[in-house]
């Protein structure tokens, strides 16, 4: 047997995680990832680090390092890929290169989502953070600054804000929400989170959205709100969200619906073309809904299941949630994951709140299924209640211990051999 | 390929004295003695855990450096990886505290250090020959073997109760 081209376009999460299951299936073929980024893959997730300038950039490439130790991984860097020709098997790129491939992954990933209404963008010190460079140019930026506004109360943005006020620069948050994180919480299970912010010294103001951004030759000078407040500063973040990179698709020939839309194989509509990451429509496993995530999580685990189908070894992709997130701003650990927004519907809900802990558990209306959790300052176990909420467990006996946060590895082992 | 020792769970055999954890504390804290370890700060953890289940089960519930690792695949730091001995292990400095470790573990065994702001997690005792824990289990329901050696084990154990069964 001839050995097979694999070709991957996008060299993050979703490819690279790809890439390295190619080579655990196959160990013959040939691997090659695209990437129109100048830099060599590495931990997105890590670049407000670069802001903060807490860690360097050397300490923040994938290769090497976790699980992306493969041998054999072609890369090709600031190559971009522009066309798929499906009939002959080929993909173009900028470069004018034609690369034949027997199996191929789009693996594009997503980029900032910058809002129609607002004016003043091309100013100098506006930024959407998104890569390394953009992360470089924003550490630089931070030198001359000394006020920054932060457009969007996302999980991303209050990242980045923590790392400008490291860096002793005072921050303001606009959000247009009712209250920060409200794709990952609603306003009332935030309160513990909004007290750390307040008290780390983050300035925020919701309800009300940028209208323009003033500037002149030395870039950013100010912040415009539809209320008409000015807020002056020196740099300007833009966090509302992402949009797959898919406007290089053709998307007559290939299905596109907001992202590219793949069976359960990770298979898109032409042959032998996967996808996978952020680029990639999904599925939640609880509602069975299309969804697009933006989650380094969920590429990575769709990518290794692209790759093992790639190299011929069939794998079915479970779907993720679209909210599966956890971290720590402001020394408040919290994680939410699954079905965490109830106002107005059916849901069982029980909430329990203290002083330095919060959670919210959510049931089918029922009250026979958990769909989802939300844990602010105690996140133990997290990991056996996404487990719970993901294999549809009937609760049964557990429910006492779900709902009171108890909830061990046992309890689980346990029910497994009763039942 | 020589396959490397894993630690396996006898439930059956656990009578919750919770030997493994003090032993697991001891042995990941500075002083490597009891008497030290009650005096160090932050108080020295233990790696595993001795679960109680109503009315009288007591499990002890240790990392599997499971195949598939799903903490290693979702770490955003890479700050996780798998050793060529087969231990998955938590690189202290990469580590940064974003805890979607703990958000994907399924057994629950990743623990927070919350004065430094890591995980951490059972590394299978790299220096001993035998894993504290084991070790210290008075009645070997923690057992240090090839996973072929172990469930040799079992299904001769397996064996003999249906052996006595069929007498009984
Ligand atoms: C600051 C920050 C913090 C984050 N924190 C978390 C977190 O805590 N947890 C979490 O789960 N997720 C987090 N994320 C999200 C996570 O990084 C993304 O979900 C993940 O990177 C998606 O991976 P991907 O491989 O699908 O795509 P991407 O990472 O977007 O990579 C796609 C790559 O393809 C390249 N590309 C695009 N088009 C082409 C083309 N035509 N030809 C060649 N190359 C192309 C892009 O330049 C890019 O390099 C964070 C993101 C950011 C920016």
């Amino acid at each position: 047997m001839e050995s097979r081209r694999y070709v991957i376009v996008g060299g993050s999460a979703a490819g690279m995680a790809a890439a390295v299951a190619i080579r655990d299936h196959d160990p013959h073929g040939s691997v090659r990832v695209l990437s129109d980024e100048a830099d060599a893959p590495y931990f997105r997730p890590l670049i407000p680090f670069v802001v903060s300038r807490k860690k360097s950039v050397a300490d923040m490439f994938l290769r090497g390092r976790g699980p992306y130790r493969a041998q054999g991984i072609e890369l090709s860097l600031g190559v971009r890929a522009e066309r798929i020709d499906s009939p002959a098997r080929r993909l173009v790129t900028d470069h004018g290169e034609t690369i034949p491939y027997d199996r191929l992954l789009i693996a594009t990933g997503s980029r900032p989502n910058i809002p129609a209404g607002i004016s003043g963008l091309e100013h100098q010190g506006v930024f959407a953070l998104r890569t390394l460079e953009d992360a470089r140019q924003a550490a630089r930026r931070a030198e001359e600054t000394t006020r920054a506004v932060m457009l969007g109360g996302g999980l991303l943005n209050l990242k980045a804000a923590f790392a400008l006020l490291e860096r002793g620069i005072e921050v303001t948050l606009v959000v247009y929400s009712a209250e920060v994180l409200s794709q990952l919480m609603e306003p009332a299970d935030a309160l513990l989170i909004r007290r750390a912010l307040d008290q780390a010294g983050l300035r925020i103001l919701t309800g009300c959205s940028a209208g323009h951004i003033l500037g002149g030759d030395r870039g950013v000078s100010g912040v415009v709100l539809d209320d008409g407040r000015e807020l002056p500063c020196q740099m300007v973040c833009i966090g509302k969200g992402v949009r797959p990179n898919t406007e290089w698709l053709d998307a007559g020939a290939i299905k596109v619906d907001r992202g590219v839309v793949v069976d359960k194989h990770t298979h898109a509509s032409i042959p032998d073309v996967y996808a996978a990451g952020d680029v990639a429509v999904t599925y939640d496993p609880i509602t069975g809904a299309p969804i697009i995530t933006g989650l380094w999580t969920n590429a990575v685990e769709m990518g290794r299941c692209a790759g093992a189908n790639m190299a011929g070894y069939p794998s079915v992709y479970g779907g993720t949630f679209g909210v599966l997130n956890a971290t720590q701003v402001a020394r408040m650990p919290f994680v939410s994951m699954g079905i965490v927004h109830t106002a107005g519907t059916e849901y069982e809900t029980w909430c329990r709140g203290s002083a330095d802990a919060y959670r919210k558990l959510v049931f089918t209306p029922d009250g026979d299924r958990l769909v989802g959790a939300l844990f602010v300052g105690d996140i133990t176990n997290a990991g056996l209640y996404r487990l719970v909420i993901r294999e549809r467990m009937q609760v049964g006996g557990m429910k006492r211990q779900l709902v009171d946060h108890r909830l061990h590895y046992g309890h689980l082992l346990c029910a497994r051999d009763r039942g | 390929m020589n396959q490397p020792k894993e630690i396996f769970v006898r439930i059956d055999r656990c009578m919750g004295c919770h030997s493994c954890e003090v032993a697991c504390a001891v042995a990941h804290s500075a002083g490597q003695s009891l008497y030290a370890a009650l005096s160090e700060t932050p108080t020295p953890k233990p790696r595993l855990y001795v679960e109680w289940v109503a009315p009288d089960t007591a499990v002890p519930i240790v990392c599997r450096h499971c195949e598939d690792a799903p903490c290693m695949h979702a770490c955003i730091a890479g700050a996780i990886s798998r050793t060529p001995g087969g231990v998955v292990m938590t690189d202290k400095d990469k580590c940064i505290g974003c805890w979607t470790c703990v958000m994907v573990c399924p057994y629950g065994v990743i623990g927070r250090h919350l004065e430094e702001h890591k995980a951490y997690r059972c590394d299978r005792c790299p220096d001993r020959e035998v894993p504290a824990c084991v070790d210290a289990c008075p009645v070997k329901s923690l057992v240090y073997q090839t996973a072929t050696a172990f469930s040799r084990g079992k299904r001769r154990t397996a064996s003999h109760e249906l052996q006595s069964g069929q007498k009984g």
